[in-house]
This record gives C-alpha cells, sequence and structure tokens, in this order.
C-alpha cells in the first residue's frame, strides 16, 4: 500500500493490518444480514482510530485531518461495515467544534441537519418535530447530531436516539440509513464557531465520502487486475487480452483519479478552506465510481455478480456514496457557477490555484 | 395457413388477451419476479392457434407462418398484455429453433408442443466454471455405456435449474479431439438421479442462477441432440438465437403502439428531481436509442426467421438492447436523487441487475468479436488450441 502525503505511515500500517483482520468476506456478508458489526466496530474503537482529528481534551484521540481521512480510505478499501465518517470527521468534529464532549459509542448525524426538521426554542433548549432520512447507523447511535442552523446562529444539537422513532432502512449496499421521526424532541444545543455552519458541514460530508470512495475503487481496481490475471479462457489468462486489458485501465485510472483528487481535498481541508477541491473531488469521485465499478464488473463477468465473491461490497457502497452529500448534480452545479462567477480571465487561475484563487 | 390481416389477427388475439395500457408494468428478465403461473396461462391460451411461436408447425404449438405475418402477429402481441416468459425463454427462443434444426421427428414430437404450451420448462447447461466466454472448454464428460451415456461434470450460471425440467446440455464425448471437435448435445431430464441443482445468490438477492452438479447420471441415446461429435453446431444455433432474442417476446419496457409514453419515462417524470434540459436530453437520447434497438432486434430475428438461421445481426442487436436497459437502469437511478441509494428506491434492482447485462448470453466483448471477424472482416483472435487435443490444451497454453 503507497504512502500518503503528510500522513504517519504507522497509521496506514496499522488500520490496514486491524481491517485485514477483522473485515473479511464473511464478516461483511454477516453484517448486512444482521444490520450491525458490532465485533467490527468494537476493535475498530479499541485502537481510537474513530476519534482520530478530534482533540483529547473532546475525548478524542488527536492527529490531523489528513490522518482521520486516511482511516476513512482504508475503511472504504476494506469496505468495514461501521460508521467511521459520522462518529469522527462528521458527529465528533461538530459535538468538539461546540465544545462538547463525546460519547463513548457511535455518534450519527442527520445528514441533512434541520433542513427536514421544525425547530422551536425554549429557554436554552430546542424543540425538534420533522423526519430525518438515511441516517447512518441511528439504530446503534447514542447521541444524534443535528446540526441547526437558527438565523446566523449554528448550533450543534444533540439529541437521545431513545426520544426518537428509528425505522431500519439499508442503502444498496446493506448498510444502516435508518429514518428518524422526532416528535417534540428535547434537544441540547451548543452553538458553533461562525466557519461551522450548514454548508461546511455539507462539503465536510463530501470530503468524508470522497475519502471512502478513494479507497473503494483501489481495491475494486486491484481485485479486477488479480481475478483477470488467474482466470483463463481461450488458452490465455483473460487479462492478456486487449478488449479485458483496456477495462483494468479505466479502473486503475479512476483508482488513481479519485485518490488524487480525495487527498488534494483533503490537504486543502487540513489547511484551511478547500471547497472549490472538495466539490471536485467529490464529483470526481462520484464520476469516477460509475465508471470504474462498470469496467471492474464487466472485467469479471457473471462471477463478480455472485454475492459469494466480494466486488459487491465494493461496488453497491461506492453507489451508495456518490449519492451521499451530494451527487453529480449538485456539484456540478455548484462549481459551474463558481466557475461562471469568476470570469473567463479567471478560469485558468481557478483551476491552478484552486480555493486559494476565490476571494 | 393462408395469411392473416391485421385486423384479422388483432381480433383473435382480442378474445384471449388483455390490451397493454400506459400505466402496464411488465418485469424484466424474471428479476424480482417467481411468477410461473402467469407465463403458462398465457402459452396455454395462445398455443391452440400458434400466435406466440407462429413460425412453428402446426402440430408443434406454431401456425406455419412466414416471416412477414410472424412480423406482423409480433408487433400486434406488443399491444397485449404479455406476461413476463422468462421463465419459459430458453424453450421457446433457444431449444425450439435449435431442435426444428437438428433434432429427429420423435424429438420434435415429443418435445416442441410441451415448449409452446408452457408445459415444460427447459434450461441451458452450457457454461461451466473454466467454460464461460470460452465455452468449446466444457469439461462435463458423457461416456457411453451400452446404449446410455453416463455423465459426470458440473455446469454454472445455469438460470431457471430449479424451475426446469429438461435442460439442453453440452458435453465433451471426446478429449482427444480439439475441443470444438469433441462435443455433443443432449437433452437431459432435471429430475433423473445424480442431478443437484445448488442455488447462486446475485448482487441482486436474485437466485435464478444455478450450479449444477451431475454424478453418474445416465441419459438415453434417444435425448441426444444431433450427431456425436457435432454438439458445437448445435450449440452455435441454441447461441444464435439467444443473441436473436428468440426467447425474449413479452415482458420488455412496456413500450405501446401509438403515442403512449413508454412506462419507464412516465416513471422518472413522476421522480422529485428536477427535470431540465440535460435531463430531457438524456431522456430523449434513450427513447430513440431504445426505439432503433427494438428495431435492429425485430429485424435481426426476422432475419434469423427468413434465412432459418441467425446471423450476426443479433450481436448487433444484443449490444444494442443491453445499453438501452442499462442506459434507463442507471438514469431511473440517477434521477432518484438521494432516495436512489436506499433498497427501496426507485429502479433498486434494475440498478443491481444492470452490470449482468453486457455479461449473460454472451458478453459485449464476445459480441463484438463476432462482429468485428464476421461483419467487418477483421483478423481473427489467435487460436493456439485450434489443433491440439482438449485435454492437453484445456487448462491454458501460455
Amino acid at each position: 500500500m503507497s504512502e500518503t502525503f503528510g500522513v504517519d505511515p504507522l497509521i496506514t500500517e496499522t488500520a490496514d493490518r486491524l481491517f485485514s483482520q477483522i473485515c473479511d468476506h464473511e464478516s461483511i456478508q454477516n453484517a448486512e444480514a444482521n444490520g450491525e458489526a458490532a465485533e467490527i466496530w468494537n476493535a475498530f474503537a479499541e485502537t481510537g482510530f474513530p476519534w482520530i482529528s478530534i482533540g483529547e481534551e473532546f475525548g478524542g484521540s488527536g492527529g490531523t485531518l489528513l490522518e482521520a481521512l486516511e482511516v476513512l480510505r482504508l475503511v472504504g478499501y476494506h469496505a468495514a461495515p461501521i460508521p467511521a465518517a459520522e462518529t469522527g470527521v462528521l458527529g465528533g468534529w461538530l459535538l468538539a467544534s461546540s465544545g462538547q464532549q463525546l460519547p463513548e459509542g457511535v455518534v450519527t448525524v442527520l445528514p441533512n441537519g434541520s433542513e427536514d426538521l421544525l425547530v422551536t426554542r425554549n429557554g436554552d433548549h430546542l424543540t425538534l418535530t420533522g423526519r430525518g432520512l438515511r441516517v447512518p447507523w441511528a439504530r446503534a447511535a447514542e447521541i444524534i447530531v443535528v446540526p441547526i442552523q437558527v438565523e446566523e446562529q449554528t448550533f450543534a444539537a444533540t439529541v437521545d436516539p431513545g426520544d426518537c422513532q428509528i425505522t431500519p432502512m439499508t442503502n444498496m449496499a446493506g448498510e444502516p440509513r435508518d429514518t428518524v421521526d422526532f416528535n417534540q424532541v428535547k434537544a441540547f444545543a451548543a452553538p458553533l464557531p461562525s466557519d461551522v455552519n450548514l454548508q461546511t458541514f455539507r462539503f465536510r460530508g463530501a470530503l468524508s465520502r470522497t475519502a471512502l470512495m478513494a479507497g473503494a475503487i483501489e481495491k475494486m481496481s486491484q481485485l479486477t487486475v488479480s481475478y483477470t490475471n488467474d482466470r483463463v479462457q481461450f488458452g490465455r489468462p483473460v487479462a492478456k487480452f486487449q478488449a479485458v486489458q483496456q477495462h483494468l485501465v479505466w479502473g486503475a485510472q479512476d483508482a488513481a483519479l479519485a485518490r488524487m483528487a480525495a487527498e488534494t481535498a483533503g490537504r486543502e481541508a487540513n489547511r484551511g478552506d478547500g471547497a472549490f477541491e472538495i466539490a471536485s473531488a467529490k464529483l470526481i469521485a462520484n464520476q469516477a465510481a460509475a465508471r470504474a465499478t462498470k469496467a471492474c464488473h464487466q472485467a469479471h463477468g457473471a462471477m463478480g455478480m455472485t454475492q459469494e465473491y466480494p466486488l459487491h461490497h465494493l461496488s453497491r457502497r461506492l453507489w451508495s456514496w456518490r449519492k451521499e452529500y451530494g451527487g453529480d448534480a449538485e456539484w456540478g452545479e455548484w462549481l459551474g457557477r463558481i466557475a461562471i462567477s469568476q470570469g473567463a480571465d479567471g478560469l485558468y487561475p481557478l483551476i491552478t490555484g484552486g480555493s486559494a484563487a476565490l476571494t | 395457413m393462408s395469411d392473416l390481416t391485421e385486423d384479422q389477427i388483432r381480433s383473435a388475439l382480442e378474445s384471449i388477451l388483455e390490451r397493454r395500457t400506459a400505466d402496464t408494468r411488465l418485469t424484466t428478465m424474471g428479476a424480482g419476479s417467481d411468477d410461473l403461473e402467469a407465463g403458462r396461462r398465457y402459452l396455454a391460451d395462445t398455443v391452440a392457434e400458434g400466435w406466440h411461436v407462429p413460425t412453428w408447425p402446426a402440430e408443434y404449438g406454431g401456425r406455419k407462418a412466414s416471416s412477414s405475418q410472424n412480423a406482423l402477429i409480433g408487433s400486434i402481441l406488443r399491444e397485449f398484455i404479455v406476461p413476463d416468459l422468462y421463465p419459459f425463454a430458453i424453450g421457446l427462443g433457444m431449444v425450439g429453433p435449435a431442435l426444428l434444426a437438428h433434432g429427429n421427428s420423435s424429438q420434435q414430437e415429443k418435445w416442441l408442443k410441451a415448449i409452446a404450451s408452457g408445459t415444460s420448462i427447459w434450461c441451458q447447461m452450457f457454461s461451466e466454471p473454466e467454460a464461460g466466454s470460452d465455452l468449446a472448454n466444457v469439461a462435463l464428460q458423457a461416456k457411453l455405456d451400452g446404449d446410455e451415456w453416463v455423465v459426470e461434470g458440473q455446469k454454472t450460471w445455469t438460470s431457471r435449474a430449479m424451475w426446469a425440467d429438461w435442460a439442453i446440455c453440452l458435453a465433451r464425448t471426446d478429449p482427444a479431439q480439439p475441443k470444438h471437435k469433441g462435443l455433443t448435445m443432449f437433452a437431459m431430464p432435471m429430475a433423473i438421479p445424480g442431478v443437484e441443482i445448488r442455488p447462486l445468490m446475485q448482487m441482486n438477492r436474485d437466485a435464478h442462477f444455478s450450479e449444477v452438479f451431475v454424478e453418474g447420471a445416465r441419459l438415453s441415446d434417444e435425448w441426444r441432440i444431433g450427431d456425436v461429435g457435432e454438439g458445437w453446431r448445435v450449440a452455435m444455433t441454441v447461441l444464435a438465437h439467444e443473441r436473436a432474442g428468440g426467447g425474449s417476446r413479452g415482458g420488455g419496457d412496456g413500450s405501446t403502439r401509438g403515442a403512449h409514453i413508454p412506462t419507464w419515462i412516465s416513471d422518472l417524470q413522476a421522480l422529485p428531481t428536477p427535470h431540465n434540459a440535460i435531463w430531457d436530453d438524456a431522456v430523449m437520447g434513450l427513447y430513440s436509442h431504445d426505439a432503433v434497438s427494438r428495431w435492429t432486434m425485430q429485424r435481426a430475428s426476422d432475419e434469423a426467421r427468413s434465412s432459418g438461421s441467425p446471423g450476426p445481426a443479433g450481436s448487433g442487436a444484443k449490444l444494442r438492447t443491453v445499453k438501452s436497459y442499462k442506459g434507463r437502469a442507471y438514469l431511473a437511478n440517477q434521477s432518484s436523487g438521494a432516495y436512489g441509494m436506499l433498497q427501496d428506491g426507485h429502479g433498486y434492482i434494475e440498478l443491481m441487475t444492470a452490470p449482468s447485462m453486457s455479461i449473460r448470453g454472451g458478453t459485449d466483448e464476445i459480441q463484438r468479436n463476432i462482429l468485428g471477424e464476421r461483419v467487418l472482416g477483421l483478423p481473427g483472435e489467435p487460436r493456439l488450441d485450434r489443433d491440439v487435443p482438449w485435454k492437453e490444451s484445456r487448462r491454458g497454453l501460455i
């Protein structure tokens, strides 16, 4: 596994080794059948990995956002069925940013924040009513975090899942994406600093998915190269046929492209804003996922369509992740607006300078 | 039989079938459906006058129709509700025509009418773990023992095996011959001792594919289709009919005659996604592609019927039809926004099925090879194993 810029290789090695041990084909299949993977989560939590990039004073493990994204890349690479992003760089980030302590267990977030809810203020508490859709692992969460905007101020509201009605739903990959109904639910709300708001949360969500997707595409490409070298037809490994090699090239290109985009976005986000890089990276990852899943499935032939072969763990996750925190249309439109607003003379500086060129 | 007019066909069909409307929803390729009865009823209702397989002889469930009559009947049938005939498709579209071409008269008598009337379901035991795209590499062996053949080996990707009464089974009868030459085709009853079926679960949760293990099953020589050593020729007939879409009449995308908007478009319109110019362009592109695919498919199957043997046009038709199916599945998923990531999202089954369309029934790569070599006259792939005994070439020569 190649090194990732700005990340201690020890983190890459340790996380990769851990997932190789606890996250095999059978345990992923079981997680899908049971709607949870407590053993995988516990082993993962034991190492402190879920809380990298969260300050120790809030119950986190310390470290940088780049390191947290590296762990997410490996979660994607191993198709680990756990709420790593929700607990750390999304929910954990909102909690710590608003000065709240992290719980010991799973944290999840409402992907659309308060957009789907009616919020009323009662003294120092908020009351939430409405329905949150496609909430990752709500059924297993100790706390649900809801980013809420009231006038100019954004709050991180925390809700006890026990106060909500949770209907289990699953994404295409069989991971929990539950429906959460709030009926006059009381929430404690702590104000967030001005640079953490619903928009930056949306970008943060996209960044987390980009890291997961980069890992999954890379693994998918590797599986495909190895399968086509083993599979013999017409007297030679099918990887010797140019028509098959074309698919392998698509898979490898898209893996490299998605990882490059994810790392660039992570680096810029770690440095400060990174909005342009994150939007670009999510769009690139979405498109790479669409191309690479086609190419890798095609090169695998019928074997790739079976439950017993692991390709579907990756392709189904990719098809789900590319829709979370913004599909092609949303980020394409955002980037289009930015590009247009820079004018013709601003386009090249935008492409070469990225977010830094936006003032 | 003398030719019927369009109105005569329509009124005859009207008395036995229900008309399709803009709202008619039909499943595709068996995914998500296990219903054998609707197809069985339809075939039982249409067999007496030979509406479903019009070109077959009347005594076998057809009406000895000319190819132009057949095309006309086919297009009028699209106005009616024809259930998903996925379970019956191998018999109707592939085994039937192969029996007409290669079977003897007692075999035709024994099997064709039962296929046309829906009383017997067939599956196709061709692919094996080491013989997919390279079908001629099959290893399942049949050895003559007295006047019976004893069969040993394994097949895979056998769709419909769990429903089937019979299989058309490609077996190796002479391992000392080069791979294409030592093959023989058999009909095999699925319920005899020594045949075991294990379902294979697909990523779309469909379990219509199976592995079939055969251990010492005994086949009567009367069930051999074509001469010993002629199995590849029979297999080519079966596959050519598969590409030409032989069995696919019925089911499908719900496209109807006249000005109706196809159901896949009205379903898309109902989704809460912004319908802008880009979306319109994608839908229109698919609609046109779809229409041309349908005509290509029709031309391929008409050509096949009039010449008696399907040609490479079927490969072109298959490539186009697959592109249509995948395009519709991807667009539906894209149009459903974040909701489309859930298992109960719109078009979930179709999306999970989409990758398999360009794999099953001969991959896109195999179809393009056929077109390249047989239509464009491009140089063939090097065939290293052409004159080598199969028992030496089977594990690969490089």
